[in-house]
């Protein structure tokens, strides 16, 4: 298997990553890195793979990627022959640029409120939850406009990797006291996100049974 | 100003879809609104009668709800029907959800803020409407109220302490106030004539939203007066 993740079950950074290796079915090798407390991802070995000593690190042969939007999106170019997840078309592939952007940016947030709910790690409390209900808002917006125009996903008509690196922080919200209540048109949207092949769930992510 | 116990819309009918749950608050009370695979919503108190956790993190079974934590099941009525852990005990007729009168009319889910058996005053009427979205505002619901009564946000027709009318670009609007919290309020918004796209009104209720969300009221001695209304 040539494929190695760098993992932690508890990272909704590796999540992204998790999610779109098994909705595109490729096999791979999962390493368990102990971050809560061992912090092994910025022990020096794995210094050597990520500077910025951060999860999730994918290794393909040669090649060796962090941070989770550019791990997906390797991932499309090099394992989805249809080019659905990263359009070819110039103008859908840019309005997916900005919604990876937006999910590294803008709901860093919402992973930080996460993290400092779950693992006590250092922030303010007050302007994270803030900053990502702000961030949910502007989500909740754009699909409530798509869903009056007829649409379903984030861009296009069909799944993209918008969905995958929008879901994580809002499906995880309620572990940071973000209820979905006040996101009716994101409550549909993740029962849509739900449905896509090959959806798995993570902790903090219910399996509906 | 201050709300009284009456009918309140908590929700766009056609957003909570077949055997889907919601949740959401009235006055601070936490509720569920869910919708049985047959096509009837309910409002309930929030709340599994085992542990507590909240009905709208579940997920609806048929005409059951079920609860996240250890999938007890309860009837349309509210009556606990399944213990997955005594599938075959015959469950006690005490154990039950807490329900709410809830109607839909006018493309809106509404309920009475009461826990009582039946509503002492008459349900909303129903009539035609088109959906276009809810607004949740942070920001508390009597000065929403306050700011809308007074034309800080454009001409209203106050219809009732929570109930507006407005014309946007030819067509007539609902604006249905919900008391969430103390410090939020949400909207919800149909079109009740005209023929405009729902997708024009959203572009409108995102602006009425930051206009009720940063309009300062002004106080002037027991008057309050809101700003623009002021100006």
């Amino acid at each position: 298997m040539s494929i190695v993740l760098h993992d932690y079950e508890l990272d909704s950074e590796s999540y992204k990553v998790r999610l779109l290796l098994s909705v595109l079915s490729i096999a791979y090798q999962k390493v368990a890195v102990n971050v809560h407390p061992g912090q092994e991802q910025r022990s020096p070995s794995y210094l050597k793979l990520n500077p910025l000593g951060t999860l999730p690190i994918l290794v393909d042969g040669e090649t060796v990627l962090y941070e989770a939007e550019a791990i997906i999106a390797y991932l499309a170019k090099a394992y989805d022959p249809a080019k659905s997840w990263l359009p070819d078309d110039p103008a859908a592939f840019g309005k997916v640029m900005i919604w990876l952007a937006f999910a590294s940016r803008d709901l860093a947030a919402a992973n930080l409120a996460r993290l400092h709910h779950m693992l006590e790690v250092p922030a303010d409390a007050v302007e994270v939850g803030r900053a990502s209900r702000a961030a949910f808002r502007v989500m909740d917006d754009h699909m409530t406009k798509r869903e009056l125009g007829g649409a379903s996903w984030f861009v296009g008509d069909h799944p993209t990797l918008a969905e995958i690196a929008l879901f994580p922080a809002i499906a995880l919200s309620r572990d940071f006291g973000i209820d979905h209540d006040e996101y009716p048109a994101l409550r549909r949207w993740m029962r849509r996100v739900r449905t896509i092949p090959g959806f798995i769930t993570m902790p903090g992510i219910p399996d509906y049974h | 100003m201050s709300f009284s116990a009456g009918w309140y819309a908590v929700a766009i009918a056609g957003g909570l879809e077949p055997g889907t749950s919601a949740g959401t608050r009235l006055f601070d009370k936490e509720l569920v609104i869910w919708r049985d695979k047959d096509g009837a919503s309910h409002a309930w108190e929030d709340r599994c009668p085992h542990r507590g956790m909240r009905l709208s993190f579940g997920f609806v079974r048929g005409n059951h709800i079920a609860c996240l934590y250890h999938g007890w099941q309860f009837d349309e009525a509210g009556q606990c029907r399944y213990i997955p852990a005594h599938p075959k005990l015959d469950v006690p007729d005490t154990i039950k959800v807490a329900r709410y009168p809830s109607v839909e009319a006018k493309g809106l889910i509404w309920v009475y803020s009461e826990m009582v058996a039946e509503a002492p005053v008459p349900a909303p009427e129903d009539g035609a409407a088109t959906p276009v979205r809810s607004l949740y505002l942070e920001r508390d619901p009597a000065t929403v109220g306050f700011i809308i009564e007074n034309g800080g946000a454009g001409p209203f027709e106050i219809l009732s302490d929570s109930l507006f009318a407005t014309n946007v670009e030819g067509a007539e609007l609902l604006v249905a106030l919900q008391p969430f919290t103390d410090d939020r309020t949400a909207l919800h918004i149909v079109i009740t004539s005209g023929d405009i796209a729902p997708a024009k009104i959203a572009v409108w209720a995102e602006e009425l939203r930051a206009v009720l969300e940063t309009v300062r009221p002004i106080s002037s001695g027991d008057a309050l007066l809101a700003e623009r209304f002021a100006s």
